[in-house]
């Protein structure tokens, strides 16, 4: 395995740029593999569907790149809609080309609820589009619990991010060394960084903070939809 | 009874448009009053994933377009239909688009299902939710993923009944109303 020189990060949120976990993940493991050597691009999936003149950019990104890294949120079970675009838009480049550029393939997957296999139908859905691309499944790391962390750079994250960065840089080293991601680095990414039953517990008090904020406490179980017939 | 299909084909495929006609055809002769929503002609943002649908405006999407009224179907239908080509095992993007704004239909508040956390309801009552699939030819890989998706799905929304099936687009229409009508059945558990 030739080791890779160049990398592009797609983050699959759609928060504005620095708002997003992906993004902090994603953005921490280019700085790691960049301390490698490796030459890096980052796209966001808003920005580069906005236009075919963007597509056509993240496209030549991915196809003149070692390592196509992608970091999404998960929205219900599965990537989110525009992401799914725009796998679907590289699938449909790459097998449109004869003889593509061997690229690699790495996805990390994070979610609100704090267990990470939540993840793992989307990041079966990422294996596949990798066959479907022509791209090597280079692996995947699956996070819970990823609200907490926001568009905030994982060295500023404090102890949350102690686990999430020590997978991140297994990571890293890995990949910069032409192999996937190690089974380690997965197991401890999927480790909460906190009991389950005070992640739910502060999630509860932190919807309600926010709708008291935004002048809704007492409409957060509204129905505005109710017209329900049996 | 209400039943609404989510029609995610792509543009141009046609395979989709004709089988969410014999879906439509289908639920009319099972006592359903169909609707059917061709995502692709829909205006629809994407989710911003602001969760602005959970504390500001609790229970309604702050995009003003038809993603509000789709979920507003949904919510109000015995029976949701994903149909949709399978995309890498998943839904395609047109599905997805509508999908993914049904999020206002869940409460933020989390609860355990089977052990595992989600959210809670904000509704009485959720539909049954049946996938209907579409692959050029057999992939059994996909065809798991997208089952499991639809039974992940079903959970996250509380449907109280779910089912997949995936066709191939070399069947005829004998040879698809033959897989559909035992899958339509998916919802008499509740309404017989």
């Amino acid at each position: 395995m030739n080791t890779p020189q160049t990398a592009t990060l797609l983050i699959g949120s759609a928060k504005p740029i620095g708002d997003s976990t992906s993004e902090a993940l994603g953005g921490y493991l280019m700085q790691r593999l960049a301390d490698y050597g490796l030459t890096g691009e980052t796209h966001h999936v808003a920005r580069a569907m906005r236009s075919e003149a963007r597509t056509a950019g993240l496209l030549a990104a991915v196809d003149r790149s070692d390592l196509f890294v992608l970091a999404f949120p998960l929205y219900v079970d599965s990537l989110p809609y525009l992401t799914v675009q725009a796998l679907e838009r590289i699938a449909a480049h790459r097998q449109a080309q004869e003889n593509a550029r061997p690229v690699r393939f790495v996805a990390i997957a994070n979610c609100g609820f704090p267990e990470a296999h939540h993840n793992d139908t989307a990041l079966a859905i990422c294996r596949q589009f990798a066959a479907a691309a022509g791209l090597e499944w280079a692996g995947g790391l699956s996070m819970g619990a990823g609200t907490p962390f926001g568009g905030k750079p994982l060295e500023e994250a404090g102890g949350m991010a102690r686990g999430v960065i020590a997978a991140l840089d297994l990571t890293a080293t890995a990949l910069a060394k032409g192999d996937t991601v190690p089974d380690e680095a997965v197991a401890i990414m999927a480790k909460p960084f906190m009991p389950i039953r005070g992640y739910t517990l502060m999630g509860g008090m932190g919807w309600r903070m926010e709708g008291w904020r935004n002048g809704v406490y007492r409409q957060l179980r509204a129905r505005p939809f109710a017209n329900q017939s049996d | 009874m209400n039943a609404t299909i989510l029609n995610g084909g792509l543009a141009g495929d046609l395979f989709v448009d004709r089988l969410q006609d014999l879906l439509l055809a289908e639920l009319a002769t099972a006592g359903y009053q169909p609707a059917a929503w061709t995502l692709r002609e829909e205006k629809i943002a994407y989710c911003l994933g602001c969760f602005e649908c959970w504390t500001k405006t609790p229970g309604l999407c702050r995009i003003d377009d038809a993603g509000r009224l789709v979920s507003a179907s949904v919510i109000n239908s015995h029976l949701v239909i994903y149909l949709s080509p399978v995309t890498f095992g998943g839904y395609s993007s047109e599905l997805k688009k509508a999908v993914d704004r049904s999020i206002c239909l869940l409460s933020p508040f989390f609860t355990h299902v089977d052990g595992e956390v989600h959210h809670q309801r904000r509704y009485d009552r959720y539909p049954a939710l049946l996938g209907v699939g579409i692959l050029p030819h057999r992939h059994v890989e996909q065809e798991q993923i997208f089952s499991t998706l639809i039974s992940r799905n079903a959970i996250n929304m509380h449907s109280p009944q779910h089912a997949s099936v995936v066709v191939t687009r070399d069947l005829d229409e004998p040879a698809l109303q033959a897989v559909l009508r035992p899958a339509l059945s998916v919802q008499e558990a509740i309404h017989p």
